[in-house]
């Protein structure tokens, strides 16, 4: 499968954190031609496993995606919502909303008062939670017949490519990593690795990366290598906080093992993968934080997809970026050795 | 090992190198075996005389310091604390940076050239640099490229009445205490575990938590004192002067009671001077190990330590002896 | 009578951190009806009652612990500085009658703040001791004051009480675990500690059970009184299953489970989405190599106060649910 058609199409899947089946199924199919063993595990992981004689190594990318919940339904038939993850709701007029109902998908638009109809002071401020509702169209005894509580609600999903190759997509937070992932499994199939490789999707990334945290407990990895998407530039972000959209970049910091993070570096240079560098002083607020203490610990690596406008439904991502990553992790890979284990702490 | 030799090393959170060195060596001689574990923590088990009980003594060699973002068109350094530097202490302080251990100061703008509305306002990160004496960025990022770290340069200086001012005094108080444990023979066995990573989240005890066999775990460590100043006697947490401090709750974890009470009767019975925690601020590696699998006996012992993570951090000597003092007793008191 | 098993545990002095009389009351009431009881390192009370051969284990955990003030210093005057322990507020406290574990009776009080907005430093606890000596002698620093036990009955279904977080769900547990003979799978009832802190019993719990299914059970907001609207859920409509709160979204297998316990008890059941808070549902979920897990909600008023309201009705609905949980086929 091209990896543009994956992006397209895992994008456009429903895959809110703490519902991540369908997201989950469809990742397992992807991978299933290019690794030893698949499964996807009961909180919905998905784990690939190309096997190799050892160290132990966990890759992971997570597959859930911020959304939202039903909250409440009003007498006139509008839907409250309630945030999965940290999603804006700034972001959230006019668009047309999935409602994931028990009978199936429904099209909703989101409204809110018109401004006319507002007081002076509240049209200075924001739409929030409180103002913002979901309008299915259909008459209140309907919407509580086909909507309960709970359902579970995605952002509007298109894929539009544009000029320069790049993409703007729902959830390249974090799928775009999963791309890599896969990307990367497809070419390791052509080479040697001595490293048993665990590709793991991860769950729940987005309320506290609980995936990894349970990931890492189950497969007691060696070595891990987190992926997550960061912050390219756009006009006004703060200079230290972003990166070039064009390439791939790995952290520094007190969180990861800073040997692993030099065998990247060489093996990007070798391999003539442009590669750029951030500094995390603490927290990276990506699955490598919990990951790397599980069990006994984890010495690991973070490397990140810069996008452009995170959290909303057209993060956009350098597909030429995408697939250059999945080159680096592939020849990354395919370079662990055993005796690393001996210099991590040198 | 001296108190001076371990407070003069650096070692902040993810960069304990040189500190894991010089107390593998010191420990080595002293106990049945030493490692280097996942998280980068040294792991010293000494066997005891019967082994009914298994205690571990836990202190973390990382300090605070500081990490280089990036540099100034014109040659300085942009830096950001690791663990919590306030950054009202760190203007025009001399520091140390990158590998080569360069000399530098971090500047400000000059008070002449502020505003009456900037002397009001908190310098942050954001307005402080580190100068090296580079001139372009290039030459600044050659010695310190993104990622190195820079420490305060600070010796160790007895002064006063018995104190020592010093910087990283939390927590290379505590392992300087674990060494010396270790030197003593026990019924019990006997970990000392040297851990990373404390400053930034407990990250590396998280991890010698869940290796570790113990029954009871006893932290050693450095704690805020607010006494000086005027400050109200409510709001002092423990002085200096007044013995080792015994916790019975934090931020972190809650002490297991009955051990605490242990604690309290033995620092009583053996006249080891102790003052018990007024307060409940702060978390250390106690909550790391309390909850790790399924959970331990924890309680936390401390020196009281004034101007904490800053250059000039002062602790009182006779503190230090009594931590080292109550952790001996209750080592020796397990049968 | 669960309404006196509520009763007798409503009354036990347990804050966060000094749960044992709570354990106590419980290992009493369930002698004789469990296949283990233990109490692990941190104070949990585990209880097993063995299922049938091919039965899941499944978790059940209510938390024994109960916000409170803890002691940290005392003044020459003899008045108690305190600090929290769990989210107590400045103003569910002013003026309240609270308790020692050996029976010390003291009022907490709130100072003049001088314009400050209120914090737990402007907090005191008069114990009637004339000065710091006598203090000295009825109360040591960390020791801990409860709201002092005080239970209303209001109307004809409802209970007001202080603790009724999370007493009511300990409550439920031990009847369940009382009621239930021979379930189809194994249940591990986990009174647990330090929920108010973090969770924190749970999650050493859940490591020692590692179960294969696992439930909180805890007290959740409310959506019924003057300008409050969220959640959406009502006193007296029935138990409330969890679909998420700040701590986890719940599993939809366990979830689901709970609500087609409901539907075969025909028992009322209401759908509860949080916007804040959290339950040792997800400790128990983030529990080595994850666990599905949710939470089973008494919809409760004006949690963390000393008047903390519940509906007998909504007690009956979870019991009812809970026994059919447990006799599932997963």
């Amino acid at each position: 499968m091209k990896i543009e058609d994956f992006l397209r199409e895992v994008t456009a899947i429903p895959g809110v954190t703490g519902n991540e089946g369908a997201a989950a199924d469809y990742i397992a199919d992807a991978f299933r031609p290019y690794a030893d063993e698949v499964r996807v595990t009961p909180l919905n992981c998905v784990v690939a496993r190309q096997k190799g004689e050892g160290p132990k190594v966990l890759i992971c990318a997570h597959l859930d995606e911020i959304g939202m919940m039903v909250s409440r339904i009003e007498e006139d038939g509008s839907l409250r919502l309630q945030s999965v993850g940290g999603v804006d709701p700034r972001v959230l007029p006019g668009m047309r909303v999935r409602v994931y109902a028990r009978e199936g998908m429904l099209l909703g638009v989101v409204g809110a008062t018109p401004p006319h109809l507002l007081k002076e002071a509240d049209r200075k401020n924001n739409y929030n939670w409180d103002t913002l509702f979901v309008d299915l169209g259909m008459d209140a005894e309907q919407v509580r017949q086909k909507v309960r509580l709970g359902d579970t609600v995605c952002f509007e999903a298109r894929y539009v490519e544009m000029k320069n190759d790049r993409v703007a997509t729902k959830t390249a937070d974090d799928r775009a990593c999963v791309a890599i992932m896969l990307e990367a499994a497809r070419r390791l199939r052509q080479m040697a690795h001595q490293a048993d490789l665990y590709f793991v999707a991860t769950c729940q990334e987005e309320i506290g990366s609980y995936g990894a945290l349970i990931s890492g407990f189950a497969l007691e990895p060696d070595m891990g290598v987190a992926f997550d998407v960061c912050h390219a530039e756009t006009p006004g972000a703060p200079r230290n906080s972003t990166s070039k959209i064009t390439s791939l970049v790995t952290s520094k910091g007190p969180f990861l093992n800073s040997f692993l993070v030099k065998k990247l570096e060489e093996t990007a240079k070798e391999n003539g993968i442009e590669l750029q560098f951030a500094v995390d002083p603490r927290y990276t607020s990506t699955d490598a934080d919990e990951l790397s203490v599980t069990r006994a610990g984890v010495p690991t690596v973070l490397l990140s997809l810069p996008i452009k406008y995170m959290h909303t439904n057209v993060e956009t991502l350098d597909m030429h970026a995408l697939k250059e990553g999945g080159r680096l992790l592939a020849h990354y890979l395919a370079a662990i050795q055993g005796s690393w284990e001996d210099e991590l702490w040198n | 090992m001296e108190l001076k030799t371990l407070c003069e090393l650096n070692g902040a959170s993810g960069q304990e190198g040189a500190v894991r060195k010089a107390v593998l060596e010191a420990a080595r001689p002293l106990c049945d075996d030493v490692h280097i574990d996942r998280m980068g923590n040294v792991i010293a088990f000494k066997k005891g005389r019967t082994g009914n009980r298994h205690i571990l003594f836990s202190a973390h060699m990382d300090e605070v310091g500081f990490i280089i973002l990036d540099a100034t068109d014109d040659g300085l350094l942009i830096f950001r604390p690791v663990g919590g530097i306030d950054p009202r202490v760190t203007v025009s302080k001399y520091v140390l940076a990158g590998e080569k251990k360069l000399k530098g100061v971090i500047g400000a703008l000059a008070i002449h050239l502020q505003t009456a509305e900037d002397r009001k306002r908190v310098l942050g990160y954001d307005n402080l640099y580190i100068d090296i004496g580079a001139k372009t960025k290039e030459e600044a990022l050659a010695d310190c490229p993104p990622g190195s770290y820079a420490y305060f340069d600070s010796a160790y200086q007895p002064f006063g009445d018995g104190c020592v001012v010093s910087k990283a005094l939390d927590d290379r108080v505590g392992c300087y205490n674990l060494l010396r444990l270790l030197e003593g023979e026990y019924d019990a066995d006997i970990t000392c575990a040297f851990v990373t990573q404390e400053e930034v989240g407990l990250r590396g005890a998280t991890g010698a938590a869940f290796a570790a066999q113990a029954d009871t775990v006893i932290v050693l460590e450095g704690t805020t004192a607010g006494d000086m100043g005027a400050v109200e006697k409510a709001r002092r947490v423990c002085e200096p002067g007044l013995g080792v401090v015994v916790s019975f709750m934090d931020n972190a974890s809650i002490a297991n009671r009955s051990l605490y009470q242990e604690l309290l009767a033995l620092a009583e019975r053996k006249a080891v001077p102790c003052q018990i925690k007024r307060g409940s601020t702060g978390g250390n590696d106690a909550g790391a190990y309390q909850r790790s699998k399924a959970g331990v006996r924890t309680c936390v012992l401390s020196v009281p330590c004034r101007y904490i993570h800053g250059p000039s951090s002062v602790v009182k000597l006779s503190d230090v002896e009594a931590q080292y003092a109550l952790a001996k007793a209750y080592a020796e008191s397990a049968k | 009578m669960i309404l006196d098993t509520l009763k007798t545990l409503l009354s036990a002095y347990g804050p966060t951190g000094q749960e044992t009389q709570v354990a106590q009351v419980i290992k009493q009431l369930l002698a004789g009806h469990a296949d283990g009881i233990r109490t692990d390192v941190m104070g949990n009370l585990i209880v097993e009652k063995k299922g049938q051969p091919g039965g899941k284990t499944i978790m059940l955990s209510a938390h024994m612990d109960h916000i409170g003030l803890v002691v940290t210093d005392i003044e020459e005057t003899g008045y108690l500085r305190v600090t929290n322990v769990g989210g107590v507020s400045v103003d569910a406290m002013r003026c309240r009658h609270v308790v020692f574990g050996n029976g010390v009776h003291g009022v907490a009080v709130c100072q003049p703040t001088k314009g400050e907005t209120a914090g737990m430093q402007h907090l005191f606890v008069d114990i009637g001791a004339r000065d710091r000596e006598e203090a000295l002698s009825m109360v040591q620093l960390g020791d801990a004051c409860v709201f002092a036990p005080d239970i209303v009955p209001m109307g004809r279904y409802r209970l007001a009480a202080p603790a009724m977080d999370d007493r009511c769900a300990c409550a439920l547990l031990t009847e369940l675990l009382m009621q239930a003979t021979a379930p189809r799978n194994t249940v591990v009832g986990v009174f647990s500690v330090q929920e108010e802190v973090g969770l924190r019993g749970a999650a050493v719990a859940a490591y020692q059970v590692a179960p294969d299914l696992g439930v909180g059970i805890d007290v959740t907001a409310w959506g019924d009184t003057p300008e409050v609207k969220l959640p959406a859920v009502k006193l007296g409509e029935g138990a409330a299953i969890k679909f998420m709160d700040r701590s986890m979204v719940a599993t939809p297998l366990v979830r689901d489970a709970l609500i087609a316990a409901a539907e075969r008890a025909k028992a009322p059941y209401q759908r509860e989405i949080l916007p804040f808070g959290g339950t040792d549902g997800a400790a128990i979920q983030h529990s080595r190599g994850g666990v599905p897990a949710g939470t089973l909600s008494i919809p409760c008023r004006y949690v963390h106060s000393a008047c903390e309201v519940i509906d007998l009705r909504d007690m009956d609905s979870a019991l009812a649910i809970l026994k059919e949980f447990v006799n599932g086929t997963y």
